[in-house]
């Protein structure tokens, strides 16, 4: 039997072999600067005269660049316009996540402004429209340049080639890259399309992290001082651990040097945009100390209920809605090396955004008796945060857990703050984007599954990122890493620079100010002039005596 | 205080990081990370925090 199935394959082959030299064209290789013979192309004329309403004519061999007219199209003419293709719809998706990164700004405005009281509108509203600007400056002067400056190449936007420089120190024989040197001012050989680019994209992240800081300390904080902050922020704190974990820098090189799976991997910033926007917020509101009115004498808390739960609910899915730039865009392009894995960074976003808000709304309805809208809303991003680093890592129902926990730790999370830690955090900020940043960060290291593929390494290690429950733990090491140092240094970055404000401008502002609302004392206009708004009466004259709001 | 609790919040960096050096077992590295961290906590929202806690406006 086995020897009647040999003879039938050889039949079959010989009459194949005998089939191809029969009907085979000789086939002679193009030089690239060689015409190609038969291309066909419509004619414009017809064009001109017609139209083309079915779309059947444009995009044809009329659009190939041609380097030599009188030639016509060679090889290197295709290869280069697919090349100039591909670059180019990387540019157009990087530049489109960039402005719905953007857009979130609209988001986080809605929602702190919503969760703080009418008093100080226009205040929280200013501190978040401000950002962008105070951000943008501050990432334009030095603040790309230590981050990105020596992150090249960036395969997806065609090189970015002139951010080529990297401060680096040797210790203990291996490079610890600490700081880009290249792109201040966007000057030099930095004026360069890619680099553009890749300047917008990073930079609406960083307002991101700036944004984070003014929901926690809403209420209390100096403008001033709030200013000063913001721009150190974004020249400094967010740079440097933006350098380490994606210019470059020695965290992303865990891998390469340690053989800690693929180094610190943090797909779109759980731990970059919102544990370091989270910390600092910490930071700064420990210093600033709780509200008048958030505690009584014994320490017990006051819940202080925002203005408007509308803008809550519309801010969170303006922001939802802007996370689908977040993270999708970080790949940087649509186009080669494994981005066409943009639709499961997608899915994977929006479903931990929702379990995420599922198991906060489920946690409050069980344990208060009703399902809480704010918390609903802050599940919906704590989930979001989470997924930001592991999103391109992990598969669909890894997303869902993920969003999952996120959803109950920001409710414990933010319990926590309240009534034991007493740090008052108007907006939950800390407790959504510094506790599940970390998460986040964290996750990375449990269920990256491996199946990712971005051009065959990340971090400059070949193969996919695999956490732990797939068989690697040291990724796990690294996302350890990476979490004391946000802790250990991002948070201390953030405390000491605040501190030198809180000395040199004042980080509070006095308590009559505080009393009577924000708007007027130190925006010099109220939010809503036509309402009628109410003075604090949250046991304010219970729980501080006058000579402390005196002296305050 | 907050001499301290920055001293405190620096050496959990030193010691996850300080870690690598010490071991090259995962295991090892994973439980000094964890340690770090922990140090780095204490220094934050323990010292830190504790030290702002004090002199709260509430509780003059």
């Amino acid at each position: 039997m086995q020897r009647k199935t040999l003879t039938r394959c050889v039949l079959l082959i010989a009459l194949g072999a005998i089939g191809l030299f029969a009907g085979a064209a000789p086939v002679r290789a193009l030089s690239a600067d060689e015409a190609i013979s038969g291309l066909t192309a419509p004619n414009t004329q017809e064009i001109t005269d017609k139209g083309d309403p079915g779309a059947e004519k444009y995009g044809s061999a009329n659009d190939v660049t041609m380097t030599d007219a009188k030639k016509g199209i060679t090889l290197g003419d295709l290869a280069n316009q697919a090349g100039q293709n591909k670059v180019a719809i990387n540019f157009v998706w990087t530049l489109i996540a960039g402005f719905l990164v953007m857009f979130m700004q609209a988001g986080f405005a809605l929602v702190e402004t919503g969760l703080i009281r009418a008093k100080n509108a226009n205040h929280t509203m200013m501190m978040n429209f401000m950002v962008y600007g105070l951000g943008l400056f501050a990432y334009w002067v030095c603040g790309f340049a230590i981050q990105m400056g020596g992150s090249a190449p960036i395969a997806n936007l065609g090189g970015a080639y002139p951010l080529n420089h990297e401060f680096a120190v040797n210790l203990f024989g291996k490079p610890w890259g600490l700081f880009g040197t290249k792109g201040f001012f966007l000057s030099g050989a930095t004026y360069d399309v890619a680099v553009m680019v890749l300047f917008l994209f990073q930079m609406v992240f960083m307002d991101t992290a700036t944004t984070i800081v003014t929901g926690a300390n809403a209420e209390r904080w100096k403008y001033s001082a709030f200013a000063v902050s913001t721009i150190f922020l974004g020249a400094l704190t967010y740079p440097l651990f933006g350098n380490w974990a994606w210019g470059g820098g020695w965290l992303s090189q865990l891998g390469a040097n340690f053989g800690l799976g693929h180094g610190y991997c943090d797909f779109a910033g759980s731990g970059v945009v919102h544990a370091v926007g989270g910390l600092t917020a910490l930071a700064v509101a420990m210093q600033l100390g709780p509200r008048i009115g958030k505690y009584n004498r014994n320490g017990s808390p006051n819940a202080i209920p925002g203005h408007d739960l509308v803008f809550v609910l519309t801010g969170c899915f303006i922001l939802a809605f802007g996370w689908f730039g977040f993270n999708p865009g970080s790949t940087l392009g649509a186009s080669g090396n494994g981005c066409l894995r943009i639709g499961s960074i997608a899915v994977n976003t929006m479903l931990a955004g929702c379990t995420g808000s599922f198991s906060a709304l489920l946690y409050m309805w069980i344990r208060y008796g009703k399902p809480d809208a704010s918390m609903a809303g802050n599940g919906l991003l704590a989930g979001l945060v989470a997924i930001t680093a592991p999103s391109g890592f992990v598969n669909t129902l890894a997303a869902c857990i993920i969003g999952w926990v996120a959803g109950i730790l920001v409710c414990l999370s933010v319990e926590f703050f309240d009534r034991v830690a007493k740090v008052d955090d108007p907006v939950g900020a800390i407790s959504v984007h510094g506790t599940n940043g970390l998460w986040g960060v964290l996750s990375v290291g449990l269920f990256a599954d491996g199946r990712s593929n971005y051009g065959g390494s990340w971090n400059g290690v070949p193969g996919s990122v695999t956490g732990l429950f797939y068989g690697d733990a040291g990724q796990l090491v690294a996302q350890l890493i990476g979490i004391a140092t946000l802790v250990g240094i991002i948070f201390t970055l953030s405390f000491l620079f605040n501190w030198i404000v809180d000395v040199v401008v004042g980080q509070r502002v006095g308590a009559k100010a505080e009393l009577a609302g924000l708007d007027i004392p130190e925006m010099g206009a109220l939010c809503y002039p036509d309402f009628q708004l109410k003075a604090s009466d949250y046991n304010v004259g219970a729980n501080i005596s006058a000579p402390a709001i005196a002296k305050h | 205080m907050r001499p301290i609790g920055v001293l405190c919040l620096v050496a959990g960096w030193a010691v996850a990081v300080g870690g690598l050096f010490l071991t090259s077992a995962t295991t090892g590295r994973t439980l000094i990370a964890c340690l770090g961290i922990g140090i780095s906590l204490f220094g934050s929202l323990g010292i830190l925090n504790g030290y702002y806690l004090e002199r709260a406006i509430w509780k003059k």
